[in-house]
């Protein structure tokens, strides 16, 4: 009886184990979507598209290589909060440019929105990559 | 009007850009699946083929690192009744030939071939021909001479003309002096990006992988067929690869022959190298458009492949002026700009960088090749692109100017090479 009572037990464990799986993951899109959402009511269309651009990218690539979902999951949460903040600091200080020299700052903001933007998606891609384990067989190459 | 014009303009150049960001895409996706498939390390195929072999090796003022590279060719594991080694020293003024006619002395294998000044100093092509009509072998290789190629190279690049359809072979560079500086840093992470993971999906997705001129090789009945390399084109290697193709031979590539190369290590040789690059793979790119276009051994994608590969070093000209019409497009206050197009200017700026591998790509391929730290570099490749769009420029102006003058003759531009690359070698 007791390895039976054993294996249920267990088998419940698993089962809750997965379903709170489920919850993180559930928790961690939902902060993605409202970074979307925030992003898109708060600062401009713009910002959201960037941060789609990232979040394809990231689950199209990222998601194929080695580590759990809860890493990646996290990962792909964080690159959108720091994405979030990004734009909107940079946002805060589109307005007072705009306010400061007028209707010329927007134009020179509009040109090098698309770059700063880079600058995180790119920076915060590599270092992801950094936080995943390394595939199975490869090490570093050595002359 | 000139709006209008300008938007089509804009829409046209944007449409050429969003192209190749697919296709790096496509080929970044293949090779994670690909990588996923079949494990990190393709398993070796064993193949009793070894045919006879020739190596040969340009060379002109390489004392500093042609020793290296001499002594590898005598700890080299293939048979050394199948092969044979030819040193062509082009013209140098310095040591280069007493360094190698001494280990010729001391190896049978090995010969110099010596060039004059009145013959030789025409180029890599001209050095290649003439080295190859004293050739003997029904295989022939290449390596420059500040390359450091793995023992059991021959083997692992051999094995690809088991196949009798394949006429050229491309192995893949590894930059040996990587951290000497931030330059070699970057040009190691371009290598990466353009061959751990462009090259190989060309090759798995059965499209055209490019034959570079060094670590690799190619079958002797093609150059004979083709009457030896085009001495007028500044990128031999790019133009045997077309060449190649357009004669239905197969051109491979195999990621596991690694070979350690010498990167250079300032900007101004940095210039000097991807201009002669540019200016050649434009010439190529005039040379066979038409003939990919009509050919009819190849299939769709690899005419759509082909074409994109020759149009590849146009992209910095391209990039910058869709930024320069983009940016003409905000100030005239035109509604397209707030569309997608303009975020894909942007996103080119950091997707024809060097090699011109996207930063996904690249950084892709540092992960596959277990590098956990230099795809750190990757926003910096941003200043070696922004480098690029003058180099390309410049040599898409001097092409111009040389169709339009009718001047044929070519400037090679040699790299030097420095020796750093001697203190990464592991004893």
């Amino acid at each position: 009886m007791l390895p039976n009572c054993r294996a249920r037990g267990m088998g419940r464990q698993a089962k809750l184990t997965s379903v709170g799986r489920y919850l993180v993951f559930g928790v961690f899109l939902e902060v993605v979507a409202l970074c979307l959402l925030f992003s898109f009511r708060f600062i401009s269309v713009g910002s959201t598209i960037m941060l789609l651009v990232f979040n394809f990218l990231f689950v199209s690539l990222i998601f194929q290589l080695n580590g759990t979902m809860n890493r990646k999951f996290v990962l792909l949460a964080l690159g959108n909060i720091i994405g979030l903040f990004w734009n909107f600091i940079f946002s805060l200080f589109s307005a007072a440019g705009i306010a400061y020299f007028g209707s010329v700052f927007s134009v020179f903001y509009s040109v090098v929105f698309p770059f700063l933007n880079l600058m995180w998606i790119v920076s915060f891609w590599s270092l992801s990559l950094s936080a995943l384990p390394k595939p199975q067989g490869a090490g570093e190459v050595e002359p | 009007m000139i709006r209008e014009v300008l938007e089509v303009l804009f829409i046209l150049l944007t449409g050429v850009m969003i192209v190749y960001m697919v296709r790096h895409y496509v080929f970044t996706l293949s090779v994670l699946r690909r990588a996923k498939k079949l494990g990190i390390t393709k398993p070796a195929t064993h193949t009793t083929y070894a045919p006879s072999v020739t190596v040969l090796i340009p060379a002109r003022n390489e004392e500093r690192v042609i020793e290296r590279l001499l002594q590898r060719m005598v700890e080299l594991t293939y048979p050394k009744d199948k092969l044979e080694v030819i040193v062509i020293d082009d013209a140098s003024s310095d040591n280069t030939g007493k360094i190698a006619d001494a280990y010729a002395v001391r190896h049978e294998f090995i010969r110099v071939l010596h060039r004059n000044q009145n013959v030789g100093g025409k180029g890599k092509a001209s050095a290649l021909n003439a080295a190859f009509k004293s050739s003997r072998g029904e295989i022939i290789l290449c390596f420059d001479a500040d390359y450091c190629p793995q023992k059991d190279i021959v083997e692992k690049l051999v094995r690809e003309f088991d196949d009798a359809k394949v006429g050229v072979v491309q192995g893949r560079p590894v930059v040996l002096n990587e951290p000497q500086n931030i330059i070699t840093r970057l040009v190691a992470l371009e290598r990466i990006g353009g061959y751990r993971v462009d090259q190989e999906a060309r090759n798995s997705l059965g499209l055209t992988p490019q034959f570079g001129g060094t670590v690799g090789g190619f079958r002797r009945r093609l150059l004979e067929e083709l009457g030896g390399f085009d001495e007028s084109m500044l990128t031999e290697d790019t133009d045997l690869t077309f060449q190649a193709r357009l004669k239905g031979y197969k051109v491979r590539y195999t990621g596991e022959a690694e070979c350690y190369e010498e990167a250079v290590d300032t900007w101004k040789a940095y210039w000097r190298q991807r201009h002669r690059w540019a200016r050649g793979h434009m010439q190529v790119c005039f040379k066979h458009t038409w003939g990919v276009l009509k050919s009819k051994k190849l299939t769709v994608k690899e005419k759509i492949d082909g074409l994109l590969l020759l149009n590849v070093y146009f992209m910095p000209v391209i990039t910058l002026l869709s930024f320069v019409v983009g940016v003409s497009l905000i100030i005239a206050g035109s509604s397209l700009l707030d569309s997608v197009l303009w975020f894909s200017v942007a996103v080119s700026f950091y997707s024809f960088v060097g090699n011109f591998a996207p930063f996904f790509e690249v950084g892709i391929g540092a992960y596959l090749d277990g590098r956990t730290r230099i795809q750190w570099l990757a926003p910096l490749l941003l200043f070696a692109f922004l480098y690029n769009i003058p180099i390309c420029t410049k040599a898409f102006l001097d092409i111009a100017a040389a169709k339009m003058l009718r001047a044929s003759r070519n400037n090679w531009a040699k790299t030097s090479h420095s020796g750093n690359g001697n203190r990464y070698i592991a004893n």
